[in-house]
């Protein structure tokens, strides 16, 4: 009898373990939200004067920028790849928005077609390196988003040129009931469409396919390279959607401005509970993924360190949280 | 002796073993029975060290013994032969054997020659015809699977896991195998034989363990048992001994051909392969592995381009540019190389149902939640699939369940000819008879069926008309009364004779 309830009781335990471990897995944008949360708890009680309005709307406006970028990575991890070619896109595109600009109003629909075309021939490019030739996704979107990067000094000489229109910037940064900025506006429109795309149309569901298991999804029917190069299409799209929003809310922008949101929107899809394996994530996690690197962001500013001492820690808590919740999942073999 | 007692093992949710047990005496064959998802895999796994049990004890020779890895299992003389082979195959047939027991010289270094000798005496034993340098990769599934066990015994185990070793094997290699059963027997080591082969049961162990829903129902000596003592065991019901049904064949001229293959290759196992399916009809592929049916039924599909001759379907010629066109066109494919073939692991078991639905009409059309939970909902229900819940993920359920998911998949589409390559293997035999009606009833319907199978019992169960491959040629045309376990037997080993009609017409 003892011999049993010796045997019980630690099993009981590994019970609690398992099901807090499948709820982790099984709900990684509440995950990534909660850690947001803390992230924000921590920073309000170091220094309590962080409470305020601008700096939340700051937060929200910083949060839907990366949001939209992390879309298409979500997409395109989704579907096995990955691209690192969206800070370069966005980088460009905001160059470009200044440069056409140039402060005056008026231009924004030329700007927009001209964006959306460059993003669209970059994920294209992309797309069919990757998938069609087979390269290593990592290196040739580095690769390609060095030539985008070039393509910025060979526009502007390397010299900050020209303004986001005043309107346009308006539109990003003038604040509702003076808390909510106006970006929400864009956020309300992108973020549906990129919703619908992943879950209620047949191209998100055949996309989820392609990157669990492409050999499958191509005797089922699925056309794999169109699927793969349209994720990466869609990212470059959204890379570029995002560098204009960009270019709106710093008003100028020099070169390589938004470079960092590549590793950025990474990790925040990644926090988001999408993995690299391809198959499986959601645009939510992607959402709260965003938020919690702006908060992260935002402590670490609130810490003040010297700028080593901040990317250090910077990189430990993401490594933190990788492993908190990247690890493999629960398979029956 | 072994002894295995109260095992228990949960993946999550899944319970995949309560309270199981197992017990081999030295120098005897315990067959290890059941249904798919019944357990069997996960009691070898566990004493292989692969799975770590979450209570049970395992005792060998009376001491109790701990076994949490590979390296475990190996001290206690534990070695394994898997199911899904533990090769590696972008390495040499030698250098597979030898991982992991390299001999060296006193010095340390590698003993080529003695290594060289040691692999080719065992290759002979097994009667395995392939050069110890050859790559895993080059070879047959069928020699891959006899390198499987070959590979255990080198490690001169105390007890010997086979874990469903024959599916893949043919006949002769069949024999060879137990051959050396008998042998390892007679040397006093203990084999716990995992096989959905019942006359193997019979023809090769001393006992049988009978498992069912994760728990060991029953264990006795094999002489105790009839056959439908096993599967009343296994299944919880008596099998009915219900005779395949004959189609109406007399009409068979006036029907609409729906599939015609005309003098097809594909380099290199096919060479010259002509066959006709018509509406309505359920049409058998025989042959030994690796005679080209895969590569027929991918061809059909648009999955592999034929080099030569021509494919119509319904009544138009074709040329499929890739199996998309094939699926647009009315196809569906069920593989029953589920991993990788078929199952989305990762995804819910409601898009998995919905994944062919998913593949065709228009990419960017709205489709909403309830239309898909809809559609998998009355596929679950119809189909008998036994689930958790429609938002699990693919992989909660077992082999069986797994088949009956993707078979489920293409039929609700109502595809116009449905192509299955060998779609039971591997599948318990309940989940087949279940799979077998559901085929039947579509065929009723007008659906047209091509099926290859490795069993040939299953192939002339469910065919009304066998082509048989061999040497990627057509051997012989069964129908009607040709269509006997006899002339199948023969044709398969390209034995030339005059019962079976003659095959290009």
């Amino acid at each position: 009898m003892s011999n049993k309830t010796m045997t019980f009781n630690p099993n009981a335990n590994k019970d609690i373990f398992s099901k807090i471990n499948l709820f982790v897995q099984t709900h990684t944008a509440l995950m990534a939200l909660i850690i947001a949360v803390v992230l924000y708890v921590v920073t309000i009680i170091i220094n309590p004067r962080g409470l305020n309005t601008v700096a939340i709307g700051n937060i929200i406006l910083l949060t839907i920028i990366l949001s939209i970028p992390a879309a298409g990575q979500t997409m395109v991890l989704i579907g096995g790849g990955m691209d690192f070619s969206v800070g370069a896109v966005m980088s460009s595109t905001a160059v470009l928005t200044t440069y056409t600009m140039r402060g005056e109003n008026g231009h924004f629909i030329t700007v927009l077609l001209l964006s959306l075309v460059i993003g669209a021939a970059v994920g294209l490019l992309n797309g069919v390196c990757c998938v069609k030739i087979g390269l290593p996704a990592m290196i040739v979107t580095m690769a390609i988003s060095n030539i985008v990067t070039r393509m910025q000094y060979i526009l502007t000489q390397g010299i900050l040129s020209g303004k986001a229109s005043p309107l346009f910037s308006a539109s990003v940064k003038s604040k509702i009931f003076g808390v909510i900025p106006m970006i929400v506006i864009y956020a309300i429109i992108v973020w549906p469409i990129v919703f619908y795309l992943l879950k209620r149309s047949r191209f998100g569901k055949q996309l989820y396919m392609v990157g669990n298991n492409s050999g499958a999804a191509r005797l089922n029917g699925v056309r794999v390279t169109k699927i793969q190069i349209m994720s990466y299409v869609f990212s470059g799209m959204l890379a570029a959607f995002a560098g204009m929003l960009g270019a709106a809310y710093m008003s100028t922008a020099r070169c390589q401005i938004f470079d960092d949101y590549a590793y950025m929107s990474l990790i925040a899809v990644i926090i988001g509970g999408t993995t690299f394996a391809g198959g499986s994530g959601t645009y939510e996690g992607s959402i709260a993924g965003s938020l919690v690197m702006v908060l992260l962001s935002n402590l670490l500013t609130t810490l003040n360190p010297t700028q080593p001492v901040r990317n250090v820690l910077n990189a430990a808590i993401l490594i933190l949280l990788l492993v908190l919740y990247n690890r493999g999942k629960a398979v029956r073999q | 002796m072994l002894e295995m007692k109260g095992i228990d093992k949960r993946f999550g949710a899944v319970v995949a073993l309560n309270k199981a047990s197992l017990t081999v005496q030295d120098g005897q064959i315990a067959a290890l029975a059941g249904s798919n998802g019944s357990g069997k895999s996960t009691m070898v796994k566990v004493l292989a060290g692969l799975v770590a049990p979450n209570a049970g004890e395992i005792f060998i020779d009376g001491e109790k013994k701990i076994i949490h890895s590979g390296t475990d299992a190996a001290r206690e003389n534990i070695a394994t032969a898997f199911q899904d082979l533990s090769l590696i195959p972008t390495m040499s047939v030698k250098d597979n054997i030898l991982l992991g027991c390299e001999i060296c010289t006193k010095s340390g270094m590698v003993d080529e020659k003695t290594s060289r000798k040691q692999v080719q005496e065992l290759l002979d034993r097994f009667h395995i015809d392939c050069d110890p340098d050859d790559y895993v990769q080059t070879l047959m599934p069928s020699t891959q699977s006899m390198l499987e066990v070959a590979k255990a015994v080198f490690r001169k185990p105390k007890i010997l896991l086979l874990d469903e070793v024959t599916a893949s094997l043919h006949y002769d290699e069949i024999e060879t195998l137990f051959g050396i059963m008998r042998e390892l027997k007679a040397e006093g080591i203990s084999m716990v034989y995992v096989t959905h082969r019942m006359n193997e049961i019979f023809e090769i162990c001393d006992t049988i363990t009978i498992m069912r829903s994760s728990e060991t129902v029953i264990s006795g000596q094999v002489s105790e048992f009839t056959l439908d003592d096993i599967i009343y065991y296994m299944t919880g019901s008596r099998p009915k001994h219900a005779k395949a049904k004959e189609s109406d064949l007399s009409h068979l001229d006036d029907r609409e051909v729906v599939v015609n293959v005309k003098d097809i290759s594909v380099y290199p196992k096919v060479k010259d392969i002509s066959m006709k399916a018509y509406k309505g009809e359920i049409v058998g592929i025989g042959g030994l592995e690796g005679q080209g049916q895969p590569e027929v039924i991918r061809a059909i599909l648009g999955a592999v381009k034929p080099q030569s001759g021509s494919i119509e379907f319904m009544g138009k010629p074709v040329k499929f540019k890739d199996p998309a066109a094939g699926v647009k066109a009315g196809i569906g494919f069920i593989s029953g190389d589920r991993n990788k073939e078929a199952i989305f692991d990762v995804r819910t078991i409601a898009e998995n149902i919905f994944a062919g639905n998913s593949a065709k009409e228009s990419l960017f059309a709205y489709l909403s939640a309830r239309k898909v939970r809809q559609f998998s909902e009355d596929a679950v229900k119809k189909y008998n699939i036994k689930i958790g819940k429609l938002k699990d993920p693919a992989s909660s359920l077992s082999g069986g369940n797994q088949q009956k998911l993707v078979v489920a998949r293409w039929i609700a589409m109502n595809p116009n000819l449905l192509l299955l390559d060998d779609p039971t293997k591997g599948v318990d035999i309940h989940s087949r008879q279940e799979i077998h009606e559901i085929l039947r009833e579509c065929a009723a319907n007008g659906m047209t069926i091509i099926i290859s199978a490795s069993d040939t019992e299953e192939l002339l169960n469910i065919s009304d008309r066998i082509y048989v491959f061999y040497e990627g040629k057509v051997a012989a045309e069964l129908a009607g009364e040709t269509k006997t376990a006899e002339h199948l037997v023969s044709a398969m080993m390209g034995v030339q004779e005059s019962g079976g009609k003659e095959a290009a017409e």
